[in-house]
Order: C-alpha cells, then structure tokens, then sequence
C-alpha cells in the first residue's frame, strides 16, 4: 500500500501543473502531426520504404513515440546525485521505505501520468488521420511486447538508480549520465535507423538492453521480428537480474560513503 | 532504561584541501592533499526513556553529526551506538518506524501539494491504521492551530507554518525517539515559542525522547532539563540545565530603541556599552543586575527593549576558561 500511496503522490503533484499538461498533450500532438506529414511526401512516390508501408510506418512512428515519451527514468538518476551531493538524501534514508523501491513507485506513477496524456493525443490523431492502426493479430506477441515494456521500463529505472548511487563515491556524475544517453540514442536507432545499419552491428546491439526497451516492443506491436520477442524477453530479463545485483552490491559497499553534508 | 547509549562514538571526515586558482584546480587533478576532520570524538552518552536533551555547541561542534550517527544517517568511524537496541546504520526499517527526525532545513513535505497530501503518504509509509491516523491528525491540528492551512500548497506556507507541519508529519506516527536539528533556525520569536511550547506538550503528553540541537540558548532553557555541551567533537558538559546556566551564563545583553534621539545618563550597574547610536543602545549586564537595571531604563520610554542571554560561544569559552578540566570532572 504504501508504494501505491507513493505512485499517487507523484500523479498528483504532475497533475498541479496545467500548462505543463497541454504543452506535453502539444508536443505529442505535434510530433505525430511532423511524422504525417513527412512519411506522407516519402510515401508519395512508392508503397513500400525498407519493408515498411505507410500505414505499418506511422504505427511504428506512433507506437515508439509513445514509449520513448513515457520512459523518464532520467530524472531519477539527477534527483539521487543531486540529493546526495546536497546532503538531502537523507530524507529518504529516515523513513521506514526500501528506497530503491519508492524510486520505483514514483516512476510508475509519473508514467501512467504522462502515458494516460500520450495515449489520449495520439489515440485522437490516429482517428483525425484515420491512421490504419497496423498491430499484430497475435496475442502471445503482444503480451510479449508487453512484457517487454514492463522490464524495458524497470531496467531503465534499475540503471538510472544505480548511476544516482554512484554519486555516492564520485559525487559527480554528469559523464556517466552522457555516456549513457549517447548509447541509448544510438541503439534505440535515434541517431542512424536501426534498419539502416550493417546487420553485424545491429546483432551486437541486441546484446544490449536498450534495443528492447522500445524498438523491439514497437516493431512486436506492429507484428514486425515476431521471431526476436522470445530471446529478448530473455536477454532483457538476464540484464534486469545483473543490474539488480549490481545495485544491491553497489549500495551495499557505498552508503557508508555518505556524509549527509551539504545544506 | 536508556533508550540511547554511545560508548567512544567518533566520527572522522576526509576533506580535500584545494588550493585556489586555476593553477591549484589543475595541480587537483594530479595530486590532492586530504586533512581529516574529527566532528565527534569518544563520546559516551546515556538518554534515558521520556527525557527532553538538548545538544548544545557553537556552529561546526558535532551535533548535527552526532544526530545523524543516532539516526542511522551516516555511519561511525568507530565506537559503539544503540538506539532503541538497534545499531542505527544498518537502517533497519523496524528502527525507522520508532523514531522521527526534523532537520530544519531538510524537508519531507512535498512543496507543490497539501500537507493533507504529504500526511497520506506518511499514514501509509508507517502503516497507521485509519482511525489511529484521524485522531492523531486531529490532535496535531488542534494543538498547532492550523486547520485553515491543511489544504494549502505548501510552498505558500510561512516558514513558521512550514515547521508547524514538519513536525506534524513526523510526529503522525507517534515516535518514541524525536531528533529535532535547530528547529527554530530561521524563525521570528513568536513562531520558535510556538514551537517551543508544542515540543514541550508533546514531550509531557506523549512521553516522547526528545533530542533538540540548537545554538539558540532560549530553546534549550526553556525545554530541556538536561544539556549536552559539545564543543570540537567532544562532550564538555553534561547535566542540568538550570545549573549551566547558572553557572556559566553570567550576563545579558539588553537592546534598547528610541524613537527620538537619546543621551543616556551615567548609568551605573556594572554595565558595559556594546553600541551606541542616538537611537539605539546595546549593552551588557551582570544577570544579577539585569532586572534592576531594566527597571531604570524603562524611566527613557524606549520603544522597543530586548533582553538577550549569552550565546553558547561565550559559554563555551568560560567552560573551558573557568574549568580548565575535563568533562567528567565539569558534569
């Protein structure tokens, strides 16, 4: 009870701020809008773009928005650094939590906030552009794809904790946070398409866990690499594991580090 | 039974010593000079059940670290602690749930909500069962005076309502240990005797340990039967309050404000100019005298008059200047 208390406390204080809800209703909206109308010229001349059709497209393109919209474990990582280094962490040692749990709880309920606004603006759009939602007709893939979302998100918010934790030893850890972004940019296929690399680099790729935190679940949504959603359960569930242990290790040798100075 | 029991507590820091200027950031990133700090040394203290302690020192004596050693905050260089039986750094979260701790610049409210909001979560964090948590609530309310201010954001809140509500959220699951860690900072007179007097209820009523850290000296009169004197880390007093005060405060200071400029006279009394203007005069006098003198000084009219007690510098020094010994021998 008390963690769902938790993940309604952080509902609540997204849901003070009223212009921060239309600009992100906006953004989203706006994002689908610019893919539209950009696949909508691509598409002009030809029915099909590296086995994509224009409706498969934009389902992709709405279906890995969304999800990369909704995983905002980042500000967790700052918060734990932050606090650690302003001497606030203490707040969250003296109560009666297991704190990697309350980070936890808190992302869930900023994300079932910003995922109920994401799902409204694009579930509109999809109707305005009477979009031909492309989704797989088999269940187990989508409940695949759903597990897949579910530990995609838990691992982000397991590696985002753990790089907060390691302000209790560096104190600064801008560089780790950017090293990190750099790698989830490029193997979520932000920077270059993933569709568009050597296959030897995208099969190294899919060692690492940011493949499966939203391309693959997007690409099981639209009934694409059926054949990868066993194996990345699989590896994103290995990756969970490590990282847990890692976590437990790492706050185990370091919260002896923490001096609560600061403020 | 002592709820609180330190033997040889100390606490060292290492500290980077960084020269200034860009020539010493660079010299920083190939070698660094640590000096180590000891902010509490070997201290041994007993608290027993129900008392009200107040831990008192100049700024940068040891408290707050010791606070946070008793809280399970950080952990001790070596020495031993148990609270409640408990070794506090292992965090266990049974502890957690006896204990409440106010650091007065380090806040559990969540700015943006309601404390109705921010007292939720806590009923739900130390499982407080609903009928328990209404009555609770409803006495805090009661007693702080602040039914009005349940459904305010907090960040509109004074400062002064803000304690108000600190308190009442870490006292919602009727701790039996309270750590408070100056409280009062920041707050005008009115509000640190609000304060002073809901602690003290609360301490009567409900029988709660009390630990208060402050350098103000009122704070610690008005509340704490027994004082802890820290001063470089180590225990330099222990005992009654009245008797330290007795003993080691020996004048006060007296503020006067005129409307119109004033020449006093030759006052007499003993007493001593720290500052004079035309509109205002302070000074200092013997505690023995500082009635009398008060008396005289009402004949000018001032507009405003305060009356403060030595600081806990002053105090300290005359501990280690009149004394000249050790702690035990002081307590």
């Amino acid at each position: 009870m008390k963690y769902l208390e938790i993940s309604k406390i952080y509902i609540k204080s997204q849901l003070v701020w009223r212009a921060d809800v239309v600009f992100q209703v906006l953004f989203t909206v706006t994002k689908i809008l610019f893919a539209y109308l950009l696949w909508g010229i691509i598409f002009n001349d030809r029915t099909e773009v590296a086995g994509f059709s224009f409706q498969s497209m934009l389902s992709y393109y709405v279906i890995s928005s969304f999800l990369s919209q909704i995983e905002m474990s980042d500000g967790i990582s700052s918060e734990i650094s932050q606090r650690i280094r302003s001497g606030t962490f203490s707040k969250y040692i003296v109560i009666p939590i297991d704190i990697q749990k309350y980070f936890i709880a808190m992302e869930v309920g900023v994300v079932a906030y910003y995922g109920i606004f994401q799902f409204m603006a694009a579930f509109v759009w999809v109707i305005i552009f009477r979009i031909q939602f492309v989704v797989s007709h088999n269940p187990i893939i989508i409940l695949c794809a759903f597990l897949l979302v579910v530990l995609g998100l838990l691992f982000m918010v397991q590696l985002n904790y753990y790089l907060g934790l390691l302000a209790l030893k560096y104190q600064e850890i801008g560089t780790f946070l950017m090293i990190k972004n750099n790698l989830v940019a490029f193997i979520t296929g932000s920077i270059v398409p993933l569709m568009l690399l050597p296959e030897g680099i995208v099969s190294v790729m899919k060692l690492f866990p940011f493949y499966y935190v939203t391309y693959l679940p997007s690409m099981l949504f639209i009934g694409q690499l059926e054949s990868e959603a066993v194996p990345g359960l699989v590896i994103i569930f290995i990756w969970c594991v490590m990282l847990q242990v890692l976590i437990h290790v790492t706050w185990g040798s370091y919260r002896r580090k923490y001096d609560g100075v600061g403020i | 039974m002592n709820i609180i029991e330190t033997e040889m507590l100390t606490k060292r820091f290492r500290r980077y010593k960084k020269q200034a200027g860009i020539a010493g950031s660079v010299k920083g990133l190939i070698k660094r000079d640590y000096e180590e700090i000891t902010s509490v040394s070997e201290l041994d203290l007993n608290i027993k059940e129900g008392e009200f302690v107040g831990l008192i020192g100049p700024n940068g004596a040891g408290k707050t670290t010791l606070v946070k050693m008793l809280t399970g905050i950080i952990a001790p260089t070596s020495g031993k602690v148990s609270v409640m039986g408990y070794y506090p750094n292992d965090l266990k979260n049974d502890f957690k749930q006896q204990y409440a701790v106010v650091m007065g610049q380090k806040s559990q409210l969540f700015f943006d909500l309601t404390v109705e909001d921010t007292l939720r979560l806590f009923k739900e964090i130390y499982g407080i069962p609903e009928a328990k948590y209404q009555s609770a609530k409803n006495f805090f309310i009661k007693l702080f005076h602040v039914e009005e201010l349940m459904n305010v954001q907090v960040r509109t809140m004074s400062l002064g309502e803000r304690m108000k509500m600190e308190l009442i959220v870490a006292l919602l699951h009727n701790p039996r240990v309270l750590f408070l860690d100056e409280p009062t900072i920041g707050l005008d007179s009115v509000a640190s005797k609000q304060i002073r007097g809901f602690l003290r209820e609360i301490n009567e009523v409900k029988g709660t340990t009390i630990i208060l850290t402050s350098h103000y000296m009122e704070d610690i009169k008005a509340l704490c039967s027994r004082s802890v004197v820290i001063n470089h880390g180590s225990k330099i007093y222990d005992g009654n309050t009245e008797q330290l005060f007795e003993r080691y405060q020996k004048h006060k200071k007296i503020s006067l404000t005129f409307d119109a400029p004033m020449e006093l006279p030759e006052i007499g009394f003993g007493v001593s100019m720290i500052s004079e203007t035309p509109y205002k005069k302070v000074m200092k006098v013997s505690r023995e005298k500082a009635s009398e003198l008060l008396s005289f000084l009402m004949k000018f009219n001032p507009s405003d008059i305060s009356v403060e007690e030595e600081d806990i510098g002053t105090i300290v020094e005359r501990i280690y200047g009149e004394e000249g010994s050790s702690p035990d021998e002081i307590s």
